[in-house]
């Protein structure tokens, strides 16, 4: 027999990729025959990580159908199996994947649309209402949410969600799938994720803010994108993902 | 230090810390899609147990604290890969240390499996829990794997005797040898998972009463320490055989429940959880179980509660 270590290498390569026949002698035969056992065990891994995937890209699946979307999952399995414990986060690499997914071409918004899922579920990972950076102002301070995050899409991916999750065919149909910008913002409320639009401007502030920029030099962002204050007031501001507040030094001055 | 020295040790280290024991009663195995009903109802439950790597997220993380802020709550995990040759994933058990700090379970436990391996590729880790050779150089592994994580939670943990399809052809030990002489060589626990036992040993031919009566005999009564039942699925093969496949879909069978009342019988009463994975049914199915269960340890507590003297007249 061989080392444990050899043993389960051969074994974890073998589950992988179906090739059960370098392990045939290294198991008793009994009422299950060593080829049906693994196969089990191969089913079982195979299963457990298809089903990561549908957890996590539910729209993705149902615009594609369960059948294309079980083959594209085993496709990204093989090449992409996954290195730690925890699945939370597998996957992140499954948009890019069907990129260069060849039955996928067809299908050009469905990189965007999984991209939006992604994106979904980590923001549904995260704590609510957390506070992130705290950004001086000057008179005021700016607290953004942690959970804040952006997408800048092609194609309007969080029509077609919001379309498959109430089951509106009429309004999936509908849906305008002429590439273009769809610029959104998703933060962490207690029923999940929140996805907003924003507009250009307000985009280019809020991600270079999360860039960690300067506060005028993400003025200097928004307004190369034509921010006007009322825009940067309605979309960031006044939004439930940001508070702002007196700063502690005016509040002591007065 | 002996074997029944270091769990009371173990176990008044956690409690030490805030952790609400786990009560010798039937618990439910908590699932996400039942949150939502504990967390407006309140249900009756002796007590939960979780898999922790459903909870390694901020978001549910928080979740999972207001459970425990009401329930006993035990950790199940399956990711913590304690027979692999390759060693325990630093990052995985300091995640499991964060949460164990944060929820303080009663119990926490894993399997007596394998799921990570080291290719050339790179670390690959298969969502299964696989079988293990049961030999000495198994068993040395899985001792050292075990040693670290109680040292690093800085307390006790469960093994629980896995469901099997197969067995190797270099196994020299049985399975409740190799967990008996497990518990020995790092004081670790067992979790006996009744199902499992069924499952395993009808799959690999033999009598699933002789080999509980084996785990029975070999593993000292204290070192048990929780107890799963399960349902399983007997699925048809291309080959015109049957096997048993541990999918915690369905209640338990009757052949279980018998091997249970007499693990009860011998042992005492036992923490014990129903276990219900696929095919998740409304979570008073999960309630019926846990009083089907719970019948049994209230008869078992009976028959060893001492008999009052006769009033004298």
């Amino acid at each position: 027999m061989p080392d444990l270590i050899s043993l389960q290498t051969r074994m974890a390569d073998a589950l992988l990729h179906g090739r059960f026949a370098a392990l045939g002698d290294q198991i008793v035969a009994g009422p299950v025959a060593a080829q049906e056992a693994l196969g089990l065990h191969r089913n079982t891994v195979l299963c457990a990580l298809s089903n990561a995937l549908r957890l996590t890209f539910p729209t993705a699946e149902a615009l594609v159908g369960e059948a294309f979307f079980d083959q594209a999952a085993l496709a990204f399995v093989a090449v992409h199996p996954p290195a730690r414990a925890c699945l939370t986060g597998y996957g992140a690499d499954f948009p890019a994947f069907l990129e260069t997914y060849a039955p996928a071409t067809d299908i050009p918004y469905l990189v965007d649309v999984a991209r939006l899922d992604a994106v979904v579920e980590e923001v549904g990972a995260l704590s609510v209402g957390a506070d992130g950076g705290v950004i001086d102002l000057g008179q005021m301070l700016l607290t953004l949410d942690a959970s804040i995050r952006l997408l800048d899409l092609t194609y309007p991916a969080a029509a077609i969600r919001d379309a498959i999750e109430t089951g509106d065919d009429a309004a999936l149909g509908a849906v305008d799938l002429a590439p273009g910008r769809y610029r959104r913002v998703l933060w962490r409320v207690p029923a999940g994720a929140a996805i907003r639009p924003l507009g250009p401007a307000a985009f280019a502030f809020l991600a270079a803010l999360l860039d960690g920029a300067a506060p005028d030099t993400a003025l200097k962002a928004a307004l190369a994108e034509g921010a006007d204050l009322i825009a940067l007031q309605t979309e960031i501001f006044a939004a439930p993902f940001a508070r702002l507040t007196m700063s502690p030094t005016l509040e002591t001055d007065r | 230090m002996t074997l029944h020295s270091f769990i009371a040790n173990a176990s008044s280290d956690a409690v030490s810390r805030g952790a609400r024991p786990i009560p010798a009663e039937a618990g439910i195995g908590l699932r996400l899609p039942h949150h939502a009903v504990v967390r407006q109802t309140a249900p009756a439950a002796a007590w939960f147990e979780v898999h922790p790597e459903n909870y390694m997220t901020p978001g549910l993380a928080d979740e999972l604290a207001g459970v425990a802020e009401r329930y006993p709550l035990s950790l199940h995990a399956v990711g913590l890969s304690l027979g692999s040759a390759c060693g325990i994933d630093a990052d995985y058990l300091s995640r499991l240390k964060a949460l164990e700090r944060r929820v303080r379970p009663g119990l926490v436990s894993d399997h007596l499996s394998w799921s990570a391996a080291s290719l050339p590729t790179g670390p690959l880790h298969l969502p299964d829990l696989l079988p293990l050779p049961y030999t000495e150089e198994a068993l040395a592994v899985v001792a050292a794997n075990v040693d670290r994580v109680q040292d690093a939670l800085g307390r006790q943990i469960l093994i629980e005797n896995p469901s099997t399809y197969l067995r190797f052809a270099g196994s020299v030990l049985g399975e409740a040898q190799f967990l008996a002489a497990l518990t020995r060589a790092t004081g670790c626990g067992v979790l006996l998972d009744i199902n499992n036992i069924e499952v395993a040993v009808m799959n690999q031919g033999g009598d699933p009463a002789r080999a509980l009566a084996d785990y029975l005999d070999l593993i000292p009564a204290a070192a048990i320490g929780e107890i799963h039942l399960a349902g399983h699925a007997v699925c048809p093969l291309d080959s015109g055989r049957a096997v048993r496949v541990d999918d915690h879909g369905s209640r338990v069978c009757p052949e279980v429940w018998a091997l249970y009342e007499t693990a009860i019988r011998r042992l005492g009463p036992r923490p014990t959880l129903i276990e219900w994975d696929t095919a998740l049914p409304a979570f008073d199915v999960l309630q019926e179980e846990a009083a089907a269960a719970q019948f049994i340890l209230d008869l078992a507590a009976m028959d060893r509660a001492p008999v009052p003297e006769a009033a004298h007249a």
